[in-house]
Formats: C-alpha cells, sequence, structure tokens
C-alpha cells in the first residue's frame, strides 16, 4: 500500500503557506499521495518527515540473508498475508538442534544424522536449511568447539544461540560462515549487535512480546539493520498471535520494527506434537523454525507442507509428464490419455483406480493445462499428444493398438488415427465415466 | 457495495401519510420489501412536510427498530431531531445523513456520532456550493478525515459522498466525481468509505433506471463502497451484484444475483 494523503498531512508542517504550489498542507499532501508532488518542493519539511516518508517507500518486510554460497538461506521480503493474494516467496528454513554438550564421536554422529536430511518429494528435492547450535552447556570454551566442529563438517547454515561470552568465543571463528546470532536481548543487545557488526553477521533480536520487542527493536535498528525477530516464545497460540500480528503490522500498517523475517523456537517435548507446532508456524508467516526433531519420518510430512504453502498459487499446479501404472498392470491393459495438469490427472487416476480394471495413464506434458485449456492453446492436439505417447515407450509395454482419449477433444480423433496408426478410442467426457467405460470394454481383465 | 433503499421518505406520497398518521404499517411493507429488493440500511427520512421533525423522525425510528434488523441511514439536516432519533434507535451501526463540509456542521455531528457509535455521510458540499474539480472535492473529503480523527472516529466510519448531479444537466461533473471517489481510497489507511445518491444522476431524464445502474457499475470501479438508491429496481441490483464479480469482491457461483439480495 501506498502513502496515503492522510500519512503525509501529519508529518507536514501544517504552515499552509502556499510556497509548495499547493493552497494548503492538505491539498499538496494529496497532491504527494497522487505523485504529483515531491516532499522537496516544501521548503519547511522536517527531517523526521524525510527520513518517514523515505522509509515508507521501502518494502514491508527486509530480506535478510543467513550462510554463504550453497549454504545461503534467503529471508523477509514478504508482501501478502495469504498466498492466495499473490504467493509467498521464501520457504520457512528449518534448524534443527544441536547441543554443544555432544562432542567427539557423538557429536560427529549427530552432524552425519542432521547432514542426512535431505529428502526426494515429488521429483524435487528438500532439505532442512539451517543448524543452531545451542549453548547448553554454559561454557564458551566448549561452546567454540562444538561450533568449530560443525561448521566444519556440516552442510547447512549456521545459527549459534549462547549467551554474550559465548557468542564472542565463538563467532569470529566461523564469521566467514555469515552466522546467524542468536540473540541480542535487553541486556547484551550493545554488545551483541557490535559483536554482528564487526562479522557482518545477521542477528536475532529477542524481546519478550509485541512491545518489550518493537521497542528494543526501535533501539538495535539504529546501529544496525541485518535482524530477526523473536518474540520470546513461551507459549504456541501466544508465538502465533504475536507472528500474525507482527506481519499484519508490517504490511499493513508499515511498522518498521516489524519489519524483518521472524524465527520461532518450537516447545513441544514431543516429536509428533513439535511437527505440528511446526507446521503452524509454516503456515503462519516464520521465517525459520528452530526445533529437536531429527528424525526423517517426523520432518517429511512438514517439509511436504512447506514445499505445499509456498507453492506459487498461479501457476498450475502439474505431475511429471510421463506413463503411470495404476494397478497391477498386464500387455492388455487399456492405455488413458490426458494431460498432465494435477486436477485433470489425479481426476482421470482416481476414477481408473475405482474401476478396477488395472492401465496406464500418459499424461501428456502440456505444461499443466486442462484438457479443453490445453486443446484450445494447440498442446494438447494429434501431433503432440502422438510425439508423446510415442516416445513414452507405453505402446511396447501392450500388445495393442488402443490409446483412450478424452471425450471432449474427440475432434482431434480422425487425425491422431492418421498420423500415428493407432485405433483411437473416443473415451467419456468426463472422467466419472471411465469405471463404466472400462467395465463395458475390458470385462476380461476386471479384478 | 452497501445498498441504502432510499423509499422510506416523506416525499413519497404513502410514506407522508403514514407521517401525518403515525400509521406504521407503510413504513413496515417497505422496510420488508426493500430488504427482499436487497437493501443493507434503509434510509429514513421525514420529507419537507414534516410538521415537527423532531418528533416524527424518532418516531419512524422507533417503527423500524422495532420490525427490521437492517441498520437506519437517519436523513435529515435538523440535528435536534437527529440526536433524538439517535436516542431512540439506541444502539450502534446507524449512520448519520449528512452533514456538508462547514466546520459548525463538523462540530455538531462528530461528537454525535462518536457517542452513539454512529457512520457519517459527509457530503463534498459547503457554503459557496458543490465544488468543479475533484481536487477541491477531495481537499474537503481531507477535512472530514482530518476532524474525524480529532473526535476519535476512524476514517472508515465516514461515508463520503463526492455529490452527483443530473447527467443532463451537469455532465462535466460525473467524471469528476468518479475521479473523486478513487482518489478518496488513497487519503488513509483504512480509507474513508464513499456513497452517492445514486439517484441524482437521472432526474428529470427519460432513462433512470439505465443511466442509474450504468453510472452505479462505473463508480464501483472507481471504488463506491455504497448508494442511496431504489433497492426494488431489479436491474440496478442485478447490474450491482455482477460488478461485485467482476471486481473479485464475491465468489462467483451461478446464482451469485440471488445470493447477493439475500445478504
Amino acid at each position: 500500500m501506498a502513502l496515503t494523503g492522510l500519512d503525509i498531512f501529519k508529518q507536514l508542517p501544517k504552515t499552509n503557506c502556499k510556497e509548495c504550489g499547493s493552497p494548503t498542507c492538505l491539498a499538496f499532501a494529496m497532491a504527494m499521495a497522487n505523485g504529483k508532488a515531491s516532499l522537496d518542493m516544501c521548503p519547511h519539511a522536517s527531517e523526521a518527515a524525510k527520513e518517514f516518508l523515505g522509509a515508507a517507500t521501502a518494502p514491508p518486510v527486509k530480506t535478510v540473508k543467513v550462510g554463504v554460497g550453497e549454504q545461503e538461506v534467503v529471508m523477509g521480503d514478504e508482501t501478502v498475508l495469504f498466498r492466495h493474494d499473490k504467493t509467498f516467496y521464501h520457504p520457512t528454513a528449518l534448524a534443527i538442534q544441536i547441543s554443544d554438550t555432544l562432542s567427539g564421536a557423538e557429536l560427529d554422529a549427530k552432524i552425519e544424522k542432521i547432514n542426512g536430511l535431505v529428502m526426494d518429494r515429488v521429483g524435487q528435492q528438500v532439505a532442512i536449511q539451517m543448524v543452531a547450535v545451542t549453548n547448553c552447556s554454559k561454557d564458551a570454551a566448549k561452546f567454540k568447539a562444538a561450533v568449530e566442529a560443525v561448521a566444519a563438517k556440516a552442510k547447512f547454515a549456521l545459527l549459534l544461540a549462547g549467551d554474550l561470552a559465548a557468542l564472542e568465543a565463538a563467532v569470529p571463528a566461523v564469521a566467514a560462515k555469515k552466522p546467524l546470532i542468536h540473540a541480542a536481548t535487553a541486556e547484551n543487545w550493545e554488545k551483541v549487535v557490535a559483536l554482528a557488526k564487526a562479522n557482518n553477521c545477521p542477528v536475532v533480536v529477542k524481546g519478550n512480546g509485541l512491545d518489550d520487542t518493537a521497542a528494543l527493536v526501535e533501539k538495535v535498528a539504529k546501529e544496525y539493520k541485518e535482524l530477526v525477530l523473536d518474540f520470546g516464545n513461551t507459549a504456541q497460540a501466544k508465538t502465533l498471535a504475536e507472528m500474525v500480528n507482527a506481519r499484519r503490522l508490517a504490511i499493513k500498517k508499515k511498522f518498521r520494527p516489524f519489519g524483518y523475517p521472524m524465527l520461532a523456537c518450537t516447545l513441544a517435548t514431543d516429536a509428533k506434537e513439535e511437527v505440528v507446532e511446526a507446521a503452524t508456524y509454516v503456515a503462519k508467516y516464520a521465517s525459520i523454525i528452530c526445533m529437536k526433531a531429527d528424525e526423517k519420518h517426523h520432518l517429511l510430512p512438514l517439509m511436504a507442507w512447506r514445499m505445499n504453502v509456498y507453492t506459487d498459487p498461479q501457476k498450475p499446479m502439474a505431475v511429471e509428464g510421463k506413463v503411470y501404472e495404476i494397478g497391477d498392470v498386464t500387455p492388455d491393459c487399456p492405455v488413458y490419455v490426458c494431460t498432465n495438469f494435477a486436477l485433470t490427472y489425479f481426476a482421470v487416476e482416481g476414477e481408473v483406480v475405482g474401476s478396477k480394471i488395472p492401465g496406464y495413464i500418459v499424461a501428456v506434458d502440456t505444461d499443466g493445462s486442462s484438457v479443453l485449456t490445453g486443446w484450445a492453446s494447440g498442446k494438447f492436439v494429434a501431433e503432440p499428444i502422438y510425439e508423446f505417447v510415442k516416445n513414452s515407450g507405453v505402446m511396447d509395454k501392450v500388445n495393442h493398438n488402443s490409446i483412450v482419449i478424452p471425450g471432449y477433444v474427440a475432434i482431434i480423433s480422425g487425425k491422431l488415427k492418421e498420423i500415428s496408426s493407432y485405433n483411437v478410442i473416443v473415451g467419456p467426457q468426463e472422467a466419472v465415466g471411465i469405471p463404466a467405460f472400462a467395465k463395458a470394454n475390458y470385462p476380461q481383465l476386471m479384478k | 457495495m452497501l445498498i441504502i433503499g432510499e423509499r422510506i421518505n416523506g416525499m413519497f406520497k404513502d410514506i407522508g401519510v403514514a407521517i401525518r398518521e403515525h400509521d406504521p404499517k407503510p413504513l413496515q411493507e417497505w422496510a420488508a420489501k426493500q430488504k427482499a429488493g436487497g437493501a443493507h440500511y434503509l434510509d429514513v427520512n421525514t420529507g419537507p412536510n414534516s410538521e415537527d421533525q423532531t418528533v416524527d423522525l424518532p418516531w419512524m425510528v422507533s417503527v423500524l427498530k422495532e420490525c427490521t434488523d437492517l441498520p437506519l441511514a437517519i436523513d435529515t439536516t435538523n440535528y435536534d431531531a437527529m440526536e433524538k432519533a439517535l436516542e431512540v434507535y439506541g444502539k450502534p451501526g446507524a449512520l448519520i445523513n449528512s452533514i456538508g463540509c462547514e466546520q459548525e456542521k463538523i462540530d455538531r455531528v462528530f461528537p454525535m456520532a462518536a457517542k452513539y457509535q454512529a457512520d457519517v455521510v459527509c457530503l463534498c458540499i459547503n457554503k459557496v456550493g458543490i465544488p468543479k474539480s475533484a481536487d477541491d472535492r477531495v481537499a474537503m473529503a481531507m477535512e472530514f478525515v482530518a476532524n474525524a480523527e480529532a473526535y476519535g472516529l476512524q476514517p472508515d466510519n465516514l461515508f463520503i459522498d463526492p455529490i452527483i448531479l443530473p447527467v443532463n444537466v451537469a455532465q462535466e461533473h460525473g467524471v469528476e466525481a468518479l475521479e473523486t471517489i478513487r482518489q478518496i481510497k488513497m487519503i488513509s489507511n483504512p480509507p474513508p468509505k464513499t456513497t452517492v445518491g445514486l439517484s441524482n444522476i437521472s432526474q428529470k431524464s427519460p432513462h433512470r433506471s439505465i443511466i442509474n445502474r450504468t453510472f452505479a457499475v462505473m463508480a464501483m470501479t472507481a471504488g463506491l463502497d455504497s448508494a442511496i438508491c431504489d433497492a426494488n429496481d431489479e436491474a440496478l441490483v442485478d447490474a450491482i451484484a455482477t460488478a461485485r464479480l467482476i471486481l473479485n469482491q464475491d465468489i462467483y457461483c451461478d446464482s451469485y444475483a440471488k445470493v447477493f439480495r439475500q445478504r
């Protein structure tokens, strides 16, 4: 939201001197809101006004980066409260905790385990992004040793959580990795922020609730702006409310102290509950979630959820364009052809499963457009369908020469027959007709 | 888009008689009929023939309060009658209709609005008359918003009316009113609401309904939030429901026009 006339008016001197060319300060404020005037036309504008109006044109949530190279994590720069309004840009980073009470073989084993938290899902790699080394030992030397060991072996960006002494010992040793420092508090912020600034690392500002954190950020931001917010997580529901309010204020009210990425730590001790808690924070604006769970089976659902939440709603959801085998297929089974639009494919797949007759589904790559959309745009017509079916090799798996096309594109069957010499069968218009179609045509294959 | 039904007005003969005789029936009938048409508010106006507005207006409000759950737009420039009517109304959410852009009117009415938790229709018009340009209208809108803050009202407690004039005699005003509505949305965050006396645009023209609904659609595109209009003009309500769809303000369904009237 651009600046409103009233926002600008409040910053003006209210002299109504007309020196800007407008009859009143009110009129000048409206002219500015409309982009027809600029503040330098006002000879009496204060420095504070200039700073406010400059800041108001900055993006609502600052971009902050942790880590370097392959390990770099980009946070912030979000613009909406609901993904359907546009999209969420930077997926929540998951940071898995390692305590500095571990050492030697135990520590190595833990790092090894965390490095293994990389999985494949629907053809994409999903992984955690950060390792959080925590100063549970309360011993600065131990902390430094653990941080150095983790930095040497871990495949991910670092988050270092400790008291001032521990941070002062560990941060300079790994500054080249640009770790995130946790945390500047009301007691120690001057020194922690000085350390972050000297080592060019982002730093977490940790307060106690909204008001306290905002007041602390106001102080810190005068010195340094590479910040991440932590509202001092005390209860899941409270954290959720704090993050929602902070993000609302940043986007809707341009409230600068909350215009930074946010970090949440899970409180639940049971791993399953922890994942549910983390899922809440993924959906509601957290840029980093610091958690203890480190089992693949706990993290995979969370990563799948994160992937889904951060998908761009404006791009059609597509499945991989390829041949899918439904049930125990044999060379006698039917070959159905549809597009790779997710809604289309899953409608067809569901009905083929429901027909109790195994079959092949060729999801032609139409850039994720539906049958009729693909047909209208020339992506689901005779030539591309023939090319795709031929290259998919599906016809080598069957002992017949028939393919079934959607009833709505019956018009292409003649041409498709001609160029492919397949026996093109026009199937039902709606996928819901597939079970009846299959039973009528392939009764011998009924399972 | 809120439809403020205009029919309960002493200018209409049946309502005029009802007010003179304090017969609640026509008021009750029009309240129900306008709600069925799609009204979200009911405008309440004694008309010019009322002997004493401080008696008649509170009576009308008390009758309507009993028979409908729609909020009332209390339409008078007699602020003593307004205050009595608000007192009788006795609940938040009324609409004070209306004040012009004059400090003494603002000072008289805004405290009332704050006290009774009512919203206020603010007309872009002052002693000098109706401004010609959008800029002059917007300057008045700004005056209202700046004053609202001082009286503890939110900008969106105001329904600012850019003033529309009959297209047959003041053609050049329509486009300025549209531009005013567009700019009012840039005054503050949240922005003030906007309203128009829609039927004015077609005064003394032979094609009232088509002129009204065409302007309504254009003004909604500019950001119009409400209009005082004929809630029983089906073509108008259909056009408003359709414009809401196209502006992505309501989720589409095949029976959208029916759904709009039920909300």
